[in-house]
Parts: C-alpha cells; sequence; structure tokens
C-alpha cells in the first residue's frame, strides 16, 4: 500500500485516539512542538474533562472514538492511540487500511518496539524501507525508562542469563484502561527488556505507589552476568542517560549502577515529568509521551526520506 | 463457623528466605490435609509469579511447590496468593487453574482495589474460589477500606480477606474494620494478621468475634517479619466446636520448629519499629542488611520508610532512602 499523499507543509499532522491522562497530556506537549499539528482528538465520552479541554485549541474533537476520525483520514499523517491495549487492535486495522502510521501508546506488543534513543543501537527497532505504514509501539512507561538502562548494561557484561525489570509509577498517574491492562504491561515490558539485552529469560513487575504526595517513578533493573565490567556499565549509562535526557529532561539515576553479589548488577533510575498536564510527579507520562513524539518525528523523516527514495 | 486457612506454605516461605522445598511441602501437606484447616497456601512469599532478584529467589519454582501439594492435598483446599503487576493470568494463573488450585487470592495494596478486576473477572469464570485481599489495610480510612471492598466484591470475589501487612493493627481496630466490611459489603470477610507488635493472636480472635469467617494462622507464625498468627495459639484458644483438630495442629507446629530452627519468627525491637512505622514486615531483611552497610539505625531506616509510604515490592527504595539518608 502506499503511503498518502503529503498533505501540507513539513508539519506532521496528527489525529489523537484518547482523551484519558496520556492523551490529555500528549496534546499539551504536541500543541507547542512546531513540527507538529494536531487535527484531530477522538475520545469516547461527550462530558470527558480530556475533550473539554481542548474544544478551542483543536479543530476536530469527536467523541465516538475513531469513528469519528474516519472523515478525516485524508487530512492527517499518523495517529497516536492513547486508548487501552484490548482496543488497540481495531485500531491498527483502520489506520493501516487507510494507510497510516500509528503510534501505540497502549502496551498491546502488536507493533514495532521503538525506545527513541535506541533506534539506530536496537536490531528490532530498524525502520525497514517497506512502504507499509508502520506500527511503533512505545511498550510501556516503565519499558522506556528500563531499556536505556538495559542496553548500557549490555556494553559492560557478557554471557547475560537473566534480566529483571522492576517498575513502581505513582498510583494517582495510572487511569482505568492502564489498570485493566496490567498483564499487557508486564508483557510488553519483559518482551522488551529481552530485545533490548538479547536475553530471552526476562521478567517485568510493576507496583503502583499510593503514596500522596506522590513518589515519582522508579525502574530498578537487574542483569546476572557471567562477567560484569562495572567501570564500563557507569559510563555508559552515563551516556544514555544524557541521550535520553535530550527529550526527557527529567530522567536520572537514583541509584548507580552496584552489584549486590557477585554475577548481578543493578540500577535505579527515576522520572520527574515536565509537567505538560499531571504536575512533576507523573514522570511515567512524561516518558511514555516524549517516546511517542520522538518516534513520530523519526517516522515523519523517515517517511520523506522513502519517498525521496522510491 | 470461622474457618482456618494456613499460610505457612506462602508466607513462611519469606521466613525462609523463599527456599521452601518440594519435600516439605508434601511432608507438611501430608500432615495439614487431615487436620481440619479449610485451606493450605503455597508459593513464593509474595505469591505467584513473583521469585525475583527483588523479591528473592525461589528455591523450586511456583509449579513444582504446587504440584508437591497437590499430590499430597485431598481434604484440604490448594491455595495461591497472586498480586496483579506481578502475576499474570497467561503465565500464572490459567496454568495453576490447570494444575488444580482450588482457591485464589488476588491481592492488590489497600486502595488500589482496581488493579484487581481482569484477574478476578477472569477467575471468576472458572470453577474456582475467588477472595479479593487488600494488604497493608492499615493504610487507608474505613470509607476508603468499604468502598474498595465493594469493588472486589463487583469483580466477583466471594470473601474479601483484610491484611494487617505491616502488623500495625491493635484489636479494636480490627473488630472495626471487620464489623464494618462484613455488614456493608455482604460477603465473608477474612483476617490476615502479622505479629510486630505482638498482638498477632489476639487480633486473630478480634476478628473472629467480629463477624470473620475466615482466620488466617501459620504452624510457629512462620511469615513475614514478626510472623503470622500463631495458628496452634488460634486453636488452642478457639472454644467453638468446630476447630480444627488440636493435636495434629500442634503435630504441624512441631514440625516446623524442628525442621527450621533458625528461621522461627519472633516480635523483636525492630518488629516493633516497622509496626509502629506501619511497614511492610517482609523487609526485614533487606532493612537490616542495608543499614549495617550504610552504618545507619534500622529504627531511623523503619521511620524513613514509613514516611515515604513504601509499600510491598518496593524494595529498591529501601536502598535510596538508605542513601539519602546517610548523606544527612
Amino acid at each position: 500500500m502506499e503511503y498518502a499523499q503529503l498533505v501540507t507543509d513539513d508539519r506532521i499532522r496528527v489525529a489523537i485516539l484518547g482523551s484519558g491522562n496520556i492523551g490529555i497530556d500528549l496534546c499539551e506537549r504536541l500543541l507547542v512542538d512546531d513540527d507538529f499539528e494536531i487535527v484531530a482528538l477522538a475520545g469516547r465520552r461527550p462530558d470527558s474533562l480530556g475533550l473539554q479541554r481542548f474544544v478551542d485549541r483543536i479543530p476536530v474533537i469527536a467523541t465516538d472514538g475513531i469513528s469519528g476520525l474516519l472523515p478525516h483520514f485524508d487530512s492527517f499523517d499518523g495517529v497516536f492511540d492513547a486508548t487501552s491495549s484490548f482496543d488497540h487492535p481495531g485500531h491498527w486495522d483502520i489506520t493501516r487500511e487507510h494507510g497510516k502510521w500509528i503510534i501505540d501508546l497502549t502496551p498491546s506488543g502488536m507493533g514495532r518496539p521503538m525506545v527513541p534513543c535506541l533506534a539506530d543501537r536496537v536490531d528490532a527497532m530498524h525502520l525497514g524501507l517497506s512502504v507499509e505504514p508502520e506500527n511503533l509501539s512505545m511498550i510501556s512507561c516503565g519499558g522506556q525508562s528500563s531499556a536505556p538502562m538495559l542496553y548500557a548494561i549490555t556494553r559492560g557484561v557478557s554471557g547475560i542469563s537473566e534480566v529483571e525489570v522492576s517498575v513502581s509509577v505513582p498510583s494517582l498517574s495510572v487511569g482505568p484502561a492502564s489498570r485493566r491492562n496490567v498483564d499487557h504491561y508486564v508483557e510488553a515490558t519483559q518482551e522488551l527488556a529481552a530485545q533490548v539485552t538479547g536475553c530471552p529469560n526476562a521478567k517485568a513487575m510493576l507496583v503502583l505507589n499510593p503514596a500522596d504526595p506522590p513518589v515519582m517513578m522508579r525502574t530498578t533493573v537487574f542483569v546476572e552476568a557471567e562477567s560484569i565490567d562495572l567501570d564500563a556499565i557507569r559510563i555508559a549509562c552515563a551516556e544514555m542517560i544524557t541521550e535520553v535526557q535530550k527529550s526527557v529532561p527529567g530522567y536520572d539515576l537514583a541509584v548507580e549502577p552496584y552489584c549486590p553479589r557477585a554475577g548481578l548488577v543493578s540500577v535505579t533510575s527515576r522520572v520527574i515529568g515536565a509537567g505538560y498536564y499531571l504536575p512533576p510527579y507523573a514522570g511515567n507520562l512524561d516518558i511514555i509521551n516524549s517516546a511517542a513524539v520522538e518516534s513520530a518525528r523519526i517516522l515523519g523523516h523517515h517517511r520523506l526520506y522513502k519517498e525521496v527514495r522510491t | 463457623m470461622t474457618v482456618y486457612y494456613d499460610v505457612t506454605l506462602r508466607d513462611g516461605n519469606h521466613a525462609l528466605h523463599q527456599q521452601l522445598s518440594e519435600s516439605f511441602v508434601r511432608k507438611y501437606c501430608a500432615m495439614a490435609d487431615t487436620s481440619g484447616v479449610w485451606a493450605v497456601e503455597v508459593g513464593h512469599g509474595n505469591g505467584l509469579g513473583t521469585s525475583s532478584f527483588l523479591a528473592g529467589k525461589s528455591a523450586y519454582s511456583d509449579e513444582s511447590l504446587l504440584a508437591a501439594a497437590r499430590e499430597s492435598l485431598r481434604e484440604a483446599k490448594l491455595a495461591v496468593h497472586a498480586i496483579p503487576g506481578f502475576a499474570t493470568i497467561n503465565r500464572d494463573l490459567r496454568p495453576a487453574v490447570e494444575l488444580g488450585v482450588e482457591v485464589f487470592r488476588i491481592a492488590t495494596h489497600v486502595s488500589e482495589a482496581s488493579m484487581a478486576q481482569t484477574h478476578m473477572e477472569y477467575l471468576a469464570q472458572e470453577n474456582v474460589t475467588v477472595h479479593g485481599v487488600l494488604m497493608m489495610s492499615h493504610m487507608i480510612d474505613m470509607t476508603g477500606l468499604l468502598a474498595q471492598a465493594v469493588l472486589m466484591k463487583a469483580y466477583g470475589g466471594s470473601a474479601i480477606i483484610l491484611m494487617d501487612s505491616a502488623g500495625r493493627f491493635e484489636p479494636k481496630d480490627v473488630r472495626d474494620r471487620v464489623e464494618m466490611v462484613h455488614q456493608e459489603v455482604g460477603l465473608e470477610v477474612g483476617f490476615h494478621a502479622h505479629n510486630n507488635l505482638g498482638l498477632a493472636v489476639a487480633n486473630a480472635h478480634a476478628a473472629s468475634d467480629a463477624g470473620a469467617s475466615i482466620v488466617d494462622g501459620a504452624a510457629m507464625g512462620l511469615g513475614a517479619g514478626a510472623g503470622n498468627a500463631q495458628l496452634e495459639s488460634v486453636v488452642a484458644t478457639d472454644h467453638s466446636d468446630s476447630h480444627p483438630d488440636l493435636r495434629q495442629v500442634l503435630g504441624l507446629s512441631r514440625l516446623v520448629e524442628s525442621e527450621f530452627p533458625g528461621n522461627l519468627p519472633r516480635t523483636t525491637a525492630s518488629s516493633i519499629e516497622s509496626g509502629l512505622a506501619g511497614v511492610f514486615s517482609g523487609y526485614a531483611p533487606q532493612v537490616m542488611e542495608v543499614s549495617a552497610e550504610f552504618g545507619l539505625d534500622p529504627a531511623d531506616l523503619w521511620r524513613a520508610l514509613g514516611e515515604h509510604k513504601i509499600v510491598a515490592a518496593q524494595e529498591s527504595m529501601i536502598r535510596e532512602i538508605a542513601i539519602t539518608l546517610r548523606m544527612r
């Protein structure tokens, strides 16, 4: 299938599905980003705070989910899906039919995994030259925050036998869809950990912290390996932190790399949110939405590149 | 009528540093089966699917421990504890259903019942008993507690289990909560005590006096931190005519006492500090280890963990908070 004709200038024109915490934060972020233009926002409930919030700022506000986007598919390049992993498969069918890319912010795990800072470093994330529309999966906030640390650790170990990711996020930032999705979150996060480290023996865990005032998101990774060079890992971690901070300024180490015992290395990162919608404690929204925006930017440039080539 | 729910082979696995063996499960289950306890819960201390670097690696897989228990239980039901976010339906719950587990306790932190919806609704369609468990139940007010219990009923739970995971409650606290949930929710209520303040047995009795029909206990109290309500003590002081056979329950107690003399939990200065701070009992080993490593007084670390409202499964915060304390 051919990509639809580029509709307009260099701006990437997008539609957003989902008006929950993630969708709202994403809209706020894209509205102040010169590379993007939001054409439409679709939710399910006319009275939802998310939809009302953008009535004067986004041209099309649809209240009947993806159906509301159908008349407008010619006017955008791709879709951000911020609904739930149960709804994503249907959304992807429709966007693919229309030749549009989709950025999946749910943990459906259907599409190509994408962690922007690792796009050129991890095989599974390489964008091909196929003209088929892309489905890029953001996996989960825990996936986005653990992958750079896991990748950094792979720079200083050999013979990895097991990897583990445990994520704690403030309860206040986790909406109902994400709660029903919890198994998909765990499964997609551990699959990403396996892809980044090349070790199929991966485990992920998610815990919600109810403290109020909220405790910022923390992500702890463990890697068990035959040999561990802690100095190399420290250097690689620092490099990855700098890399991630370009788009997520609040990303940092909470606990430096250390070995809890011989043959095991652990790092903990934390994210202070940029505060587009929820307050800075919601770093989990920040890291997945930054990833989505950067992925769309990559896709935008990649698509232009492909069209020049073909 | 009160039934007894034996957590020795699950909560007790905390006290055994998750080293519980298949052979001990067989031995214990064979004896527990005829004792009159209603159910025997088996697995990693944090439940299905939690063997990990973070929470401790199990010596034996969930599957092998459950299979060993399944072979040995005829009268008593086989039960598991599972926390959404750790256990998943595909990896953990469905295989456990197929293996013949009869009672599933789906547990969340007391304010996060909605995390249990998908798991409880799935299990409610299977031919198994589903309990909704609210852990760290001291960390919410009465109104909040009731709302969370109502959610778990809506998801298909047939009983609501209140866990005093930090051993924070006194008998009056237990009575008020059990009575309210029992009357307002209209389901069976269970209570799971921890002995941080030395009140576990008294709290177990307070719960059943207030209407709880399921009482958790462990032989020798084998459980996280200061341990659980000592099963044999509760049974010995149960004056109803339907309690388990005391002689056999004392046999379970002797078995645990002789098999694990170095792991028997007790109420200590540290457990009282953690109880008062309202912090999950299972953190005791890490708190002691990290305090020693960073030269801290465990009391200060417990207090700081309590101030951060740390919930279960946040082991990595212990180190981070210790680092902050040392820098002060």
